[in-house]
């Protein structure tokens, strides 16, 4: 009598659970599959290509000019204010690389992802549960083209190449603002920047904010499009896919910042 | 808000190929491709640049820096000279002597300042972290050659801080014994106030050397009293003068000691004279008496008479002399030839 209310409630928790890590593994199911076709040259057809540069154009060349003058802007007062903190403090021959390793390696990435994923994120999930929905993709199906690989994954690949790209447009401004905040216009600070950028982006950084970059691109696209392709293919549930997929995105991309930190200073 | 998405759902079906196939993007895979050669050569100069910044396309020399500690020094750090980046430790291990060894890595452009007598030093300062410093003298010595091992010579700050802290507080915790209330300067310091507030009183220094008022009052009362003394004994020595006067007359003055010794003295010399005469004859007698003598011995009944005198005579000779003498203490002519 009593255990069965338990048993049932146990059941719900259980379901949920399993509904959750079931979840979780398409995410890194299809990040996976993803992967495997970007670096195999045969998944890359004419439709899928095309596909690949929409989301490419949608994500980063449209936002270019934009992108370029806020991070410029963003950098510069970040710059800015650790610079003039590090000199009231009496760390000036610090600041400039403190302002460099934080702005290179954790906030221009951070704020690629964030930027990508509101924008693009948000898109690509209510594009696909529409399709979902709509049985579009099913209908690509029966016209003979698999959905993964002329719907799903050039949008993870374009979601990369953008995050990938943006981070270096980012990164190369903030370079180029530490340098000139510094030394200004001349080029006799060369010599003495080199050497930090040398003492700082040794390969373990390096390496790390490649992985971190190409982690941030996949998450933005594949864990939107999980989401929205677990949905029931009613209309009303279209809002909630998009909402899932917005907050598994953001949880990811904390995870993935908090682990690059835990890794470079634990 | 709820009315809005029904009336749009009847034509989505037939807007379903829209998203993937319409809406053409004038020279799309040309602009994705120029942004992917972007990226590229973005990246690639990033890590060409990077690789740059750390040597990687310099050929470098080797340095061996031994030290007994190593604490605070990490590979990429950098040796300095003249404040200059001249190298960058590559390698730290503990060597089989228990000594740290640190594997420097010198661009061969930048070994021409490192030469045989470089000093090596490793400063740790309270704020900041370890620095290698080299420091060459003689620019004209032969270079440092390759693989070459030195001690480091260390500098740290904050290793003698607990020592120095150590000794400032006990220099604190005396200063404090000496300055609180109870402690002796506390204490000579209150004496010097009382006695300058004695001296500032009305007998001033002396009542501060004799510790009150009343003592200071004795010692001029005293004072007073020596003066009085001095008055009388001046007086006194007056009339000690006046004294010696009189007696100087009465000695050497006419009619004085003196002059009547004197006159004893002829009397003297007359009764002497009578003496001698009296001598002559008794001369004269026992002369006479020594011829008599051989003859008879009876007569020496009668000299033994004579004799008698004659002793008798002596001893008032004797006498006057020994009166002379006491009333005339310097010997003049004190010598009296006896026959």
């Amino acid at each position: 009598m009593q255990s069965h209310p338990i048993r049932k409630a146990l059941g719900k928790q259980g379901a949920a659970l399993h509904a959750w890590a079931a979840g979780w593994w398409r995410v890194f199911h299809f990040g996976a599959i993803a992967l495997v076709m970007a670096v195999s040259p045969s998944a890359y057809d004419r439709e899928t290509r095309n596909v690949m540069a929409r989301q490419i154009y949608f994500t980063a060349l449209q936002i270019l000019p934009g992108f370029i003058l806020v991070s410029a802007l963003a950098c510069y007062i970040v710059m800015r204010a650790v610079i003039t903190a590090a000199s009231v403090y009496g760390f000036t021959e610090y600041a400039q690389d403190m302002a460099m390793r934080v702005l290179v390696l954790d906030l221009v990435p951070m704020f690629v992802a964030l930027f990508v994923a509101v924008r693009s994120g948000s898109a690509i999930g209510t594009e696909i549960v529409l399709m979902h929905i709509n049985g579009e993709l099913d209908a690509l199906q029966r016209r003979g083209a698999d959905p993964m690989r002329h719907a799903l994954v050039p949008r993870v690949i374009g979601s990369v190449v953008s995050v990938v790209a943006l981070i270096a447009v980012g990164g190369a401004i903030s370079l180029w603002l530490a340098y000139v905040e510094v030394y200004g216009l001349s080029p006799w600070g060369i010599q003495d920047f080199t050497r930090s950028v040398g003492q700082i982006f040794d390969p373990a950084a390096t390496l790390g904010l490649a992985l971190k970059s190409l982690l941030f691109g996949l998450t933005v696209a594949v864990i939107p499009i999980t989401a929205s392709l677990d949905m029931p293919r009613v209309m009303r549930f279209a809002p909630i896919g998009v909402m899932n997929g917005l907050v598994r995105l953001f949880l990811m991309l904390a995870l993935i910042e908090g682990a690059s930190l835990a890794t470079r200073y634990l | 808000m709820d009315s809005t998405p029904p009336p749009q759902t009847p034509p989505e079906p037939s807007r379903e190929p829209v998203p993937v196939t319409s809406a053409p993007i004038r020279h799309l895979e040309l602009k994705a491709a120029l942004l992917l050669v972007l990226t590229a050569v973005l990246v690639s100069g990033y890590i060409g640049y990077v690789l740059y910044a750390r040597g990687i396309f310099e050929s470098t020399q080797r340095l061996v820096l031994t030290t007994d500690n190593s604490e605070g020094v990490y590979v990429g750090m950098e040796m300095t000279f003249a404040g200059f980046s001249i190298g960058k430790v590559r390698r730290i291990e503990l060597g089989d002597d228990g000594r740290a060894h640190i594997h420097i890595a010198v661009p061969v452009q930048n070994a021409r300042w490192l030469r045989v007598s470089s000093v090596f030093t490793m400063e740790r300062a309270l704020v900041g972290g370890t620095r290698i410093r080299a420091f060459s003298g003689q620019l004209d010595d032969p270079p440092l050659p390759e693989g070459a091992e030195r001690q480091v010579l260390r500098g740290d700050s904050t290793e003698e801080l607990p020592a120095l802290i150590a000794s400032v507080k006990g220099l604190l915790q005396n200063l404090q014994a000496l300055t609180s209330a109870d402690s002796s300067l506390g204490q000579s310091l209150g004496n010097v106030r009382t006695v300058t507030e004695r001296m500032a009183g009305g007998s001033g220094a002396l009542a501060a050397a004799l510790g009150s008022e009343a003592n200071a009052n004795k010692v001029i009362a005293a004072v007073d009293r020596t003066n009085k003394l001095l008055d009388s004994l001046g007086g006194v020595s007056a009339r000690l003068d006046q004294t010696l006067v009189k007696t100087d007359q009465r000695v050497f003055g006419r009619d004085g000691i003196m002059d009547e010794t004197q006159k004893v003295v002829t009397q003297l010399n007359a009764v002497l004279g009578d003496a001698r005469e009296s001598l002559k004859k008794a001369d004269a007698v026992l002369a006479d008496a020594q011829k008599i003598s051989s003859n008879a011995r009876g007569v020496t009944d009668g000299l033994a008479g004579l004799r008698e005198e004659v002793d008798a005579s002596l001893r008032k000779v004797a006498a006057l002399i020994d009166e002379i003498n006491r009333k005339w203490p310097f010997k003049r002519d004190t010598e009296l030839k006896l026959p």
